[in-house]
């Protein structure tokens, strides 16, 4: 294939990985952290669209307050859910907590979407673009919002980065991650780290949203698509692993946009699920986790 | 700072106490034991005494203060810190990082800390020259070296340890009890619940026993010296 | 779960007498109301899903499998039954029994390569498994016409019964009588030896393997025994509504979604839970039929609300009624 088409798949597909990276990474740190596999995952994303939607085309404020919102609005939504329901229900579960809080995350997932239906309506509410234009280099097209959109993703990840491991309370969530026991005796909250955590997990799916309400409108089945999507990224970067779903999102955005052009689009779906059907079964940890190392 | 365990009844469950009326004094500045056989309480009172367990009945007093139903942080801000069983290092988080979590709640005091650190990286060279290490790739001593000095960070003054010697190789053993000794030379009150009675009775000033949830014998160590294997054999 | 004796375990006189109430209600309800098409379609997706949520509750209720991808066991049965009568003209009566072993054998080869893994992973994998059964079947409408929909045919006629669709009686019979095989051979199955098993692993997988029971043997027996029966109703679904497509809402998460709803509403570990669960749910979503999705929150609400409060679902009021 020529150059610029080559190109240009290239930067599609690290688009769309990046909206993976972010959906994995925070399913990855909700996971690692709190032990629970966040079904509900895709419609903390459709919150952020609307969020977006509602700031960027009913108000007409400038796109980044409307990724700020959709952001702090889903950590608040996410520390209200952790506060309200799922620490309730660790309170009860005992063994079971993996497969409880799995269902229970079901439960949520068709109240929101449900919700969005009753109150939105399926209308798909898009915004054509964050940036409008584009420049050629060459025979290349480089849209100007999907610069942006990467970008911004990048940034947002090298910020959760930092949190993580250079702030005091990113540093009190991995320690409560490692070992909450002792946590609790050097007098951490632990209750509080896995609200903020969760928090930050749904802020990270609401900003994804929101970043990519021109490529995905906003609409009740927005979350569908992306959570399948993520739990791909999260079981190849292994579930848990930070850096794993970073590099695992890029990679599915890669192969995805390729595939999509060689392929019919649905045959390339069944080709990823395949292909995570064998990571389970073989290398339940994730591609890139040492080998023979069980989750 | 003494240490004063009143008439403390508390269990898991409302209904079923697994201590009983039990009383202990852990003076200022000394090294008070806690022995007894399995099941006789001695996870269940430090528990108690650290917040996890609500005491049905009675109250557990620090420096004179009441320091029942008192939350982790609230006992660290007392000056009571508590070591708890088996490995209980941040194993992916450096040694740095793991003592400066070890001074969590004054972390907004930022050269309080500092000098914090500097003290432990001062007492415990051997981590000073580590302190980038991941604890995880630590051996098992050093681990639990860590984990001491991790303590020491907000400088309380009264320390809790349960079963130090779990989870250790026997030939680290010696090293972790020489560890609580140089502790208690620091001023440190220090309470101990063991399995390792003679360990223990070699490093304590006092000792008390305990039973089924209940006060057996106690006194200063030497009353126990020769009479230990007796009351080690009451057990069986 | 109690693996010793709960109390009044088995049956007595008086029980025997309100499972024959039960089964009074099932048989005469719909012949009395027989003018009524409406209570025979309600009352034929209430035994569905009872069963199929009875099934489900084998998997996750006695043998600690979550099963993600239950919908896919449904798809296999229903599409095996349609495609083997389309295409090969096979009698759709027996093309049930080939819906089932289709269903099956699925879940025998799914069991074989999922059941080494830990709880959460082998409903991650079920799940996608079913999605990769729904969207080959999209993608290949050559063979099975795809989103285009696959007309089924009715069952033939047997015994003088029309089966052709136009009064639905006889389906419902029919599937009342499946039903009842099926509950009978899921208890008798639960209180045998291989039952006791079944508990054994749920309490403690190591322990039991400790004391020499293969684990992997008796998970396989559980999820492919509850694979060929979802996959036989599977196929009496294909028949019984007379057209199929692959969409999510029919094989896809929403489906699994009901059916989990409804076993653990009715309470894991109880089977019977599960039917009476499913009257309950399908009879309140036809009751609120013009609140739209408004009945979708509840579902949701409602298992939120069971998994924090009420664990065992129905089966709490077991005491009152048994």
């Amino acid at each position: 294939m020529d150059l610029s088409i080559f190109i240009q798949l290239i930067v599609l597909g690290l688009v769309r990985g990046s909206m993976y990276a972010l959906m994995g990474v925070g399913l990855s740190l909700i996971f690692g952290i709190m032990e629970i596999v966040n079904f509900a995952h895709g419609e903390l994303f459709m919150i952020g669209c609307y969020i977006m939607y509602f700031m960027a085309a009913m108000l007409g404020l400038p796109f980044p307050l409307g990724i700020l919102a959709s952001g702090v609005g889903l950590l608040i939504v996410g520390v209200i859910l952790e506060k309200g329901l799922i620490s309730p229900l660790r309170k009860k579960a005992g063994r079971e907590w993996l497969m409880d809080s799995f269902v229970l995350t079901i439960g949520l997932m068709v109240i929101f979407q449900n919700l969005a239906l009753i109150i939105f309506g399926s209308v798909q509410r898009g915004i054509p673009y964050l940036v409008a234009g584009q420049s050629t280099f060459g025979d290349v097209v480089f849209i100007y919002d999907h610069l942006v959109i990467l970008s911004l993703a990048f940034l947002t990840v090298g910020l959760l980065w930092y949190f993580i491991k250079y702030t005091s309370l990113g540093k009190a969530i991995r320690a409560t991650s490692q070992h909450s026991e002792a946590a609790q005796t050097l007098g951490i909250d632990v209750s509080r780290m896995y609200a903020v955590a969760f928090g930050i997990g749904a802020a990270l799916a609401g900003i994804s949203g929101a970043l990519l309400i021109t490529l995905f409108p906003a609409n009740p089945n927005a979350g569908m698509g992306p959570v399948l999507k993520s739990f791909v990224v999260v079981i190849l970067g292994g579930l848990g692993n930070i850096k794993g779903a970073i590099a695992a999102g890029i990679l599915v955005g890669l192969l995805e946009a390729f595939a999509v052009f060689y392929l019919a689009g649905g045959w390339q779906n069944v080709i990823v699920f395949s292909v995570v059907i064998a990571v389970l079964v073989f290398k339940p940890a994730g591609l890139f986790a040492p080998a023979g190392e069980r989750p | 700072m003494t240490l004063e365990i009143e008439h403390v009844t508390s269990g898991y469950i409302k209904e079923v106490p697994i201590l009983m009326d039990v009383n202990i004094v852990a003076n200022q500045g000394s090294l008070t034991g806690i022995i007894g056989p399995n099941g006789a309480g001695k996870s269940t009172l430090l528990k108690t005494i650290y917040g996890y367990l609500r005491p049905s009945q009675g109250d557990i007093f620090h420096d004179g203060k009441s320091i029942r139903g008192l939350k982790p942080d609230q006992m660290l801000g007392q000056g009571i810190a508590h070591l708890i069983q088996g490995h209980s290092v941040f194993p992916a988080m450096t040694v740095e990082e793991n003592l400066e979590l070890g001074g969590w709640i004054i972390k907004h005091d930022r050269k309080t800390l500092d000098r914090a650190l500097d003290e432990v990286y001062q007492h415990y060279p051997l981590l000073k020259s580590k302190r980038r290490m991941v604890a995880g790739a630590l051996s098992g001593g050093e681990q639990r070296t860590l984990e001491i000095a991790r303590l020491t960070m907000t400088h309380p003054r009264t320390i809790l340890i349960d079963e130090p010697s779990v989870g250790l190789m026997p030939k680290l053993v010696d090293t972790v009890y020489e560890e609580i000794v140089k502790l208690k030379e620091l001023g440190y009150t220090i309470l101990i619940v063991d399995q390792k009675v003679h360990k223990c009775l070699d490093v304590v000033d006092y000792i008390y026993v305990l039973r089924l949830g209940q006060n057996s014998h106690h006194g200063p160590k030497e009353d126990f010296v020769n009479t230990i294997e007796d009351v080690i054999k009451e057990w069986i | 779960m109690n693996i010793l004796a709960s109390p009044q375990r088995g049956m007595n006189t008086s029980r025997y007498i309100k499972l024959a109430l039960v089964l009074a209600f099932l048989i005469a309800v719909p012949w009395l109301w027989r003018e009524n098409r409406f209570i025979t379609t309600v009352f034929i997706s209430a035994l569905m899903f009872g069963i199929w949520g009875v099934m489900y509750d084998l998997q996750i209720g006695y043998g600690g499998l979550i099963n993600f991808g239950f919908a896919g066991f449904i798809c296999a049965g229903a599409y095996g039954s349609a495609l083997a009568a389309h295409h090969y003209e096979i009698n759709p009566w027996f093309c049930l029994l080939i819906g089932a072993v289709a269903s099956g054998l699925l879940g025998f080869l799914t069991g074989i390569v999922t059941l080494r893994l830990k709880g959460i992973f082998v409903g991650l994998a079920t799940w996608f498994l079913a999605e990769v059964l729904r969207l080959t079947i999209s993608n290949t409408p050559e063979y099975t016409r795809g989103m285009l929909g696959l007309a089924v045919k009715p069952l033939p006629d047997v015994f003088g019964l029309d089966f052709s669709r136009a009064a639905l009686l006889p389906y419902y019979y029919l599937l009342l009588i499946l039903v009842i095989i099926i509950f009978a051979m899921a208890a008798l199955m639960v209180n045998s030896k291989i039952g006791l098993s079944f508990k054994a692993i749920r309490e403690d997988q190591l322990a039991t393997e400790t004391l020499g029971l293969s684990t992997t043997k008796y998970k396989l027996i559980n999820f492919t025994t509850a694979c060929f029966f979802t996959g036989l109703i599977g196929a009496f679904y294909a028949h019984y509504i007379g057209i199929l497509t692959p969409d999510p809402t029919e094989f896809g998460v929403p489906r699994t979604v009901e059916v989990l709803t409804v076993a653990y509403v009715g309470g894991r570990g109880t089977l019977w839970g599960s039917i009476l669960a499913a009257f309950l749910l399908i009879g309140f979503q036809e009751y609120f039929r013009q609140l739209g999705a408004w009945r979708l929150v509840m579902y949701g609400a409602l298992l939120i609300t069971v998994m924090i409060y009420a664990p065992k679902g129905l089966s709490t009021i077991r005491k009152y009624i048994w």
